[in-house]
C-alpha cells in the first residue's frame, strides 16, 4: 500500500507550512489553485503505466515545497499560486492512479495547517515550522526512493 | 488436544504472515527509534547541542539530521557499501555525548557536517528496512517524527536546564552519554 490519502496531504501540508510565511491575502488565491489542480488532475486521470511518475512528481513536488520554507525572502503571488496549481495536479495525479475521491476530501484539510503554522511564527517557537517542513521533506525523499528496489513491501509478494 | 484445537483458532497465528511485508505503518515507523537506546540518544544529543550552540544551529541541526538521515535511508534503500553500520552510529553517540560534554563550539559548518555525516549512518540502518514495510510512506513518516520529536525533546531539555541550572547542567548529560557511547562502540567492535 502506498497510495490513499497520505502522500497528497503531505504535500498539501507542505503548501500549508508554505503559505504560513506568505502573506495572509495570497493563501486564497494559491489554495484555490491547489483544490482545481486537485480536481483537474483527478477528473482527467492518469493512465495507471504512468503511476511511477506520478508518485514521483508527488514527492518531488513535496521536497522542492519544504525547500522553498527556507527561501530568504517570500513568494510572490503568482509563483504562490504556482506552487499551489502544482500540488494540486500531482496529488490529483496520485489519487488517480492509486486513491479514491474520499481520499483527495481527506486529504485537502491538511493544507489548513497554514493556520497554526502562521500563530506559531509570531511566538518564540517559530523555528518550529521550518523543523517540521524539513520533516517533510525526509519523508518525500524515502518515499521516492521505496521504488528503487525490486522487493518494495507494497508489493504483492507470493501469497497474493 | 484442547490445547491444540484453541491454538489453531488463536488468529495470532494468521497474522504471523499477512502477505506484505513488515506488519504496520506508521506505528511500527514511529516505535523503530524508541527502541534502540543508541538512535535515541544520538538523537537527543543532538538537540541538546544545538540548544548550547543556539542560533543558527539550533535550527540548522534539527533541520540537517533528518535530511541527511533520509539520504542515508535512500543508500540503505539500494544497497550502496558503507563503513560498519553499528560502529558508525555508536561512534555518534560517542562523539555527540563527547563535544555535548566539553561544552564544544566549533564553526556552524563543522557542526553542521558532524551531525551530517553520523545521520547517514541512523538513515543507513532504517533505510535497509524499509522496502520490507507493507506502508513504507506511513513507516517513513513514523520514523521521521519520532526522530525528529526527540531531537525537540533534546532541544527543549537543554533549553530548560540551561535557565534552570545552567549551561553545565546540560553538559554533565554529555558525559553518560558519552559514556553510553564507548559502549556501542564497543560492541560494535567486540568479535
Amino acid at each position: 500500500m502506498r497510495g490513499g490519502a497520505l502522500p497528497p496531504a503531505l504535500l498539501f501540508a507542505a503548501l500549508g507550512f508554505l503559505l504560513a510565511y506568505a502573506p495572509r491575502k495570497l493563501t486564497p488565491p494559491a489554495v484555490l489553485a491547489m483544490v482545481a489542480g486537485a480536481a483537474g488532475a483527478f477528473a482527467i486521470g492518469v493512465p495507471d503505466n504512468l503511476e511511477e511518475i506520478a508518485f514521483a512528481g508527488c514527492w518531488i513536488s513535496v521536497m522542492a515545497t519544504a525547500l522553498l520554507l527556507h527561501l530568504p525572502g517570500r513568494l510572490g503571488a503568482l509563483p504562490l499560486t504556482m506552487v499551489g496549481l502544482n500540488a494540486g495536479v500531482w496529488a490529483g495525479a496520485v489519487i488517480s492512479v492509486a486513491g479514491t475521491p474520499l481520499d483527495l476530501v481527506i486529504a485537502l484539510p491538511a493544507v489548513l495547517v497554514v493556520v497554526p503554522a502562521a500563530l506559531i511564527l509570531h511566538t518564540p517557537a517559530r523555528v518550529g515550522v521550518k523543523i517540521v517542513g524539513s520533516w517533510l521533506a525526509a519523508v518525500a525523499i524515502l518515499a521516492a526512493a521505496i521504488p528503487l528496489t525490486p522487493t518494495a513491501g507494497y508489493e504483492p509478494d507470493h501469497f497474493e | 488436544m484442547a490445547l491444540l484445537t484453541l491454538a489453531c483458532l488463536m488468529p495470532g497465528v494468521t497474522q504471523a504472515h499477512d502477505g506484505t511485508g513488515l506488519v504496520g505503518g506508521f506505528q511500527s515507523g514511529f516505535l523503530h527509534p524508541l527502541g534502540g537506546p543508541d538512535h535515541m540518544l544520538a538523537m537527543v544529543a543532538v538537540g541538546l547541542w544545538g540548544a548550547i550552540l543556539g542560533r543558527p544551529l539550533v535550527i540548522a541541526l534539527p533541520v540537517v539530521f533528518p535530511a541527511m538521515m533520509a539520504v542515508g535511508g535512500v543508500m540503505g534503500i539500494v544497497g550502496l557499501p558503507m563503513p560498519p553500520i553499528e560502529l558508525g552510529i555508536g561512534l555518534s553517540v560517542l562523539v555527540l555525548g563527547s563535544v555535548l560534554a566539553l561544552g564544544l563550539k566549533p564553526r556552524a559548518w563543522v557542526a553542521v557536517l558532524l551531525v551530517a555525516v553520523f545521520a547517514l549512518f541512523h538513515g543507513y540502518a532504517h533505510g535497509q528496512e524499509l522496502p520490507s514495510a507493507a506502508d513504507p510512506t506511513g513507516y517513513s513518516v513514523g520514523f521521521v517524527l519520532s526522530t525528529g520529536l526527540l531531537h525537540l525533546v533534546g532541544v527543549g531539555v537543554g533549553y530548560l536546564l540551561a535557565q534552570v541550572a545552567g549551561l553545565k547542567a546540560v553538559r554533565a548529560l554529555g558525559g553518560p552519554i558519552a559514556l553510553a557511547g564507548v559502549w556501542f562502540v564497543y560492541v560494535a567492535v567486540a568479535p
